[in-house]
């Protein structure tokens, strides 16, 4: 064989196995989708979303559950997305090239993609062991400090986007800085940040590790935020690893609840990111 | 209609032309580049004065010294002294705010901020005045007519700016610029990113604003320079080479690099 | 003019104002940047105070010994290091060539409009949250590989002379392996993800004049794009294994949870991020609890030194690339 034979046949083989690694890794997606759909539909009556979580043996629903997450994650991106606004403000509009920014900027990244479950451990050594007792705040916190470095990071590339010949205009009309920033940047920069934030928030909806030592898990119906709180990631941990149908029956239909809000969450981020390329 | 002005900066019914600013021995640096080098030159009130030169002579640098918007960015500094009427504005803990609400700026690209066309108009204005309703409305519409636009954004005001055309865009900024009543206003190169039937509008636009303000104006078309401006300043590597009535330097230059540049030997 | 008189008065008032606020935002926006470090700060102060006993009591020990007893209180983190050592490697051995072949799919080979709606698939891989993983592991995925592929591979590698140990023993589902495969399905949208960004930041110019001498596609890439980005290729590659390392429930799930260190990968094992996540609720005992703490300490030291190391290589791609 010619080279020329050998080269084409080297490239065939270069294209076949990239298309056989995105088959593969759609083949993955397409089957998780698919058996969370058909174990967890099942579970998806009225009773899930009207009834609490039921002693084991017995038939029940995931309301407190629900309501836990809801109310954590609320909570969480209620605390965490002023603080990651206002730092990405700071990387984006003070720190142009500074040292010290550089060194948020890293550890940020790092903070980004740290093990939550170490988040976890770290919110029980200042709060749970503080406070003496679990609760739905620590829960709260360590969610929120999970979505910090997120919306740190959209903020900072967003407010990046916007051209500087927008702040020059506004300065040049006798604009104070800060008026700049919060009357312009913001305003063009909105769009890409609000994304950021869906896109914290879907984050945090599955996150299970760093609720397991803070909020810990509640049987009943709770409201109070002082106290270990139930929530559907550390719920369906419990009720799947049980030995118990009913409760695994639930914990599919808890999964695949989350998974319905994370890609909803997702794919309306995306979507409001393109909005805004067609303006442009 | 623009007025019927003559190119000549004192005709028998016009008073003759007042020195509004004295630039003398500016020099700019970005870090340690020298980018301007002892420049003196005066601007005159109600009249347009047009820098030119090539790439890089820094015609842009010493329009954007005049309203000291390089302050944004550090490394970059001036010395020297730029008196506006009797005030040195290059002085050290000058508020800044301040002056660039008595000089408007309107850039090359046209920039309307992300709000309605009404807002983009009274963003400036509610820095500083506190204005009623009605009046605040007044202000908006005087300043979009001054500019040519209220014909055709009248019925869209609280339309997004973004929403307008190149050209219109422009005239936005232009509107925006003049609802503050500054004395001076500064264009860089306002229609080089223009068609050139926007352009045409901006040009006349020009004839008609100076009636009413001091203008300096950055541009990279001669025969822009030539058709709208009173006073011509040549520039060349950060020196100024030549000033002059506009109608001097284009029929008889007294330098030889000005006459090479406006000859087209180099640019 | 008329705003003459008016404007000096008033506009004294607001540009005070100003300067008021200018102060105000600018300190407010710096408190929070610094609250981010301070965030990292807490979390490495919280980790070593709350692991102290555990290291005075066992000293470097700890990261070599395979003991874990609640009850005669004797720790050491050798199992769990092990299998999240393991773990990752079989995720990265997998995951690295799949994500390589997806990246270079998306980026070479894939028609234009095919290529946002792909990309964004592969990324909801990512976005699919890890107990998720974790549940279809343990219900759909382990019985498939105990019932077919597990059988299938003790009857051919596990029957080879010397490394037939590493695939031996009767076939759980559960265990190193199914482990380490899941994850690898978790890491490759990350991985894949930057190296496709990296791929983008070779100059369209520089694959133009290559295919303009006759390259074949497959040349281009691995001649050209390769190269150019071999940096930022390590970085991704490292980001992902500071993923692997640090994933949690999906690996609690299908791991086994047995605090032991087994030579076949078909055998069940923990991981550090298991064992915190299984134990640590039940933990009677401060040393007991200490030395989970510990364990996390490790974890994230670890994950920290991969993490960083990623970012140096992709912040040194970008100036390479940005000039």
């Amino acid at each position: 064989m010619d080279r020329y034979g050998r080269r084409r046949i080297a490239n065939g083989v270069v294209t076949t196995l990239s298309v056989a690694a995105t088959a593969f890794g759609l083949l993955w997606l397409i089957l998780v989708l698919w058996t969370l759909l058909w174990n967890g539909v099942a579970a998806i009556t009225p009773a899930l979303f009207s009834q609490m979580t039921p002693p084991p043996g017995s038939a029940g629903g995931l309301l407190n559950a629900i309501f836990g997450s809801v109310v954590m994650t609320l909570t969480a991106t209620l605390i965490g997305t002023p603080t990651g606004i206002l730092a990405g403000t700071f990387l984006a509009e003070y720190s142009r090239g500074n040292r010290f920014g550089e060194v948020v900027r890293f550890i940020n990244d790092i903070l980004l993609s740290a093990p939550s479950i170490i988040v976890g451990l770290f919110v029980y050594e200042i709060m749970v062991i503080r406070m003496g007792h679990f609760s739905a705040w620590a829960g709260a916190v360590a969610l929120a400090i999970i979505v910090i470095p997120v919306v740190v990071r959209t903020t900072e590339d967003m407010l990046n986007l916007v051209p500087d010949a927008l702040r020059e205009a506004a300065s040049a009309l006798g604009s104070p800085k800060w008026k700049v920033i919060v009357m312009v940047s913001y305003r063009a920069a909105i769009q890409g940040i609000v994304t950021g934030v869906m896109l914290a928030v879907a984050r945090i909806a599955g996150e299970t590790a760093p609720l397991l030592f803070t909020a810990l898990n509640n049987q009943f119906w709770s409201t109070n935020m002082n106290a270990p709180m139930a929530n559907l990631p550390v719920v369906i941990f419990q009720f799947a690893m049980s030995p118990y149908s009913d409760w695994q029956e639930l914990a599919w239909g808890g999964a695949l609840l989350i998974t319905i809000t994370v890609l909803f969450l997702n794919i309306g981020a995306r979507a409001l990111a393109s909005l805004g390329t067609f303006k442009q | 209609m623009p007025p019927a002005a003559s190119n000549s900066p004192a005709t028998a019914s016009e008073p003759a032309p007042r020195q509004k600013v004295l630039i003398r021995n500016v020099d700019f640096y970005y870090g340690t580049f020298k980018a301007l080098k002892n420049v003196t030159m005066p601007l005159h009130d109600k009249r347009v004065t047009a820098f030119i030169g090539p790439s890089g002579c820094g015609k842009s640098t010493l329009l954007r010294v005049l309203n000291r918007i390089y302050e944004l960015y550090p490394g970059q500094r001036a010395t020297g002294e730029v008196i506006v009427d009797d005030e040195n504005i290059l002085t050290p803990g000058l508020d800044l705010n301040l002056l660039r609400a008595r000089i408007g700026m309107v850039f090359q690209k046209p920039t309307p901020f992300p709000m309605s066309i009404y807002d983009n108009i009274a963003f400036g204005i509610r820095l500083y005045e506190n204005l009623p309703h009605h009046e605040l409305d007044d202000r908006v519409e005087s300043a979009l007519r001054r500019a040519a636009l209220w014909d055709e954004v009248k019925d869209k005001l609280r339309q997004s700016g973004l929403g307008l055309s190149g050209g219109q865009q422009q005239r936005l900024c232009i509107a925006r610029a003049v609802a503050v009543q500054p004395e001076i206003l500064l264009l860089d190169e306002p229609a080089s990113a223009l068609d050139p039937i926007s352009t045409q509008r901006i040009e006349e636009l020009i004839a008609e604003l100076k009636v009413d303000y001091c203008i300096a104006i950055v541009t990279h078309n001669m025969q822009q320079a030539a058709r709208t401006s009173d006073y011509t300043a040549f520039m060349y590597l950060g020196e100024l080479i030549e000033f002059d009535e506009t109608e001097r330097i284009f029929t008889h230059p007294k330098q030889k690099h000005t006459e090479d540049y406006i000859t087209g030997r180099f640019g | 003019m008329p705003a003459d008189i008016a404007l000096p008065r008033v506009a004294a008032a607001k540009s005070r104002h100003g300067a008021v606020g200018d102060f105000i935002f600018r300190h407010l926006t710096f408190l929070f940047a610094l609250f981010v470090l301070l965030i990292l700060g807490g979390v490495i102060v919280a980790l070593i105070s709350g692991s102290l006993p555990a290291l005075r009591t066992f000293g470097v020990s700890f990261l070599y010994t395979d003991v874990w007893n609640p009850v005669t209180e004797k720790f050491g983190a050798l199992a769990p290091i092990y299998g999240t050592l393991v773990t990752s490697a079989i995720a990265m051995l997998v995951g690295i060539p799949v994500a390589f072949g997806v990246a270079v799919f998306i980026t070479e080979i894939c028609p234009l409009w095919l290529k946002r709606p792909l990309a964004t698939m592969i990324e909801l891989l990512a976005a699919i949250p890890s107990i998720i993983y974790g549940i279809w592991g343990l219900f759909v995925f382990a019985p498939f590989i105990q019932a077919y592929i597990e059988p299938a591979i003790i009857d051919t590698f596990g029957q080879l002379p010397g490394i037939g140990a590493l695939f031996a023993g009767p076939p759980l589902g559960i265990g190193v392996l199914t482990a380490g495969f899941i994850l690898s399905i978790m890491v490759l949208p990350f991985i894949s993800s930057i190296m496709r960004d990296v791929f983008e930041t070779v100059p369209a110019i520089l694959k133009e004049s290559a295919y303009a001498l006759g390259s074949t596609r497959g040349e281009v890439v691995w001649r050209i794009v390769l190269p150019f980005t071999r940096i930022g290729v390590v970085g991704a590659i490292m980001l992902g294994l500071g993923r692997a390392l640090g994933e949690t429930m999906a690996v609690t799930f299908v791991i086994g949870n047995a605090h032991r260190i087994s030579a076949s990968i078909l055998q069940p094992g923990t991981t550090i991020s298991a064992s915190l996540a299984n134990e640590f609720t039940e933990a009677v005992g401060d040393l007991y609890l200490s030395s989970l703490v510990a364990l996390g300490l490790l974890l994230f030291v670890i994950s920290f030194v991969v993490l960083a190391i990623a970012k140096i290589m992709l912040l040194q791609l970008q100036k390479q690339a940005g000039g």
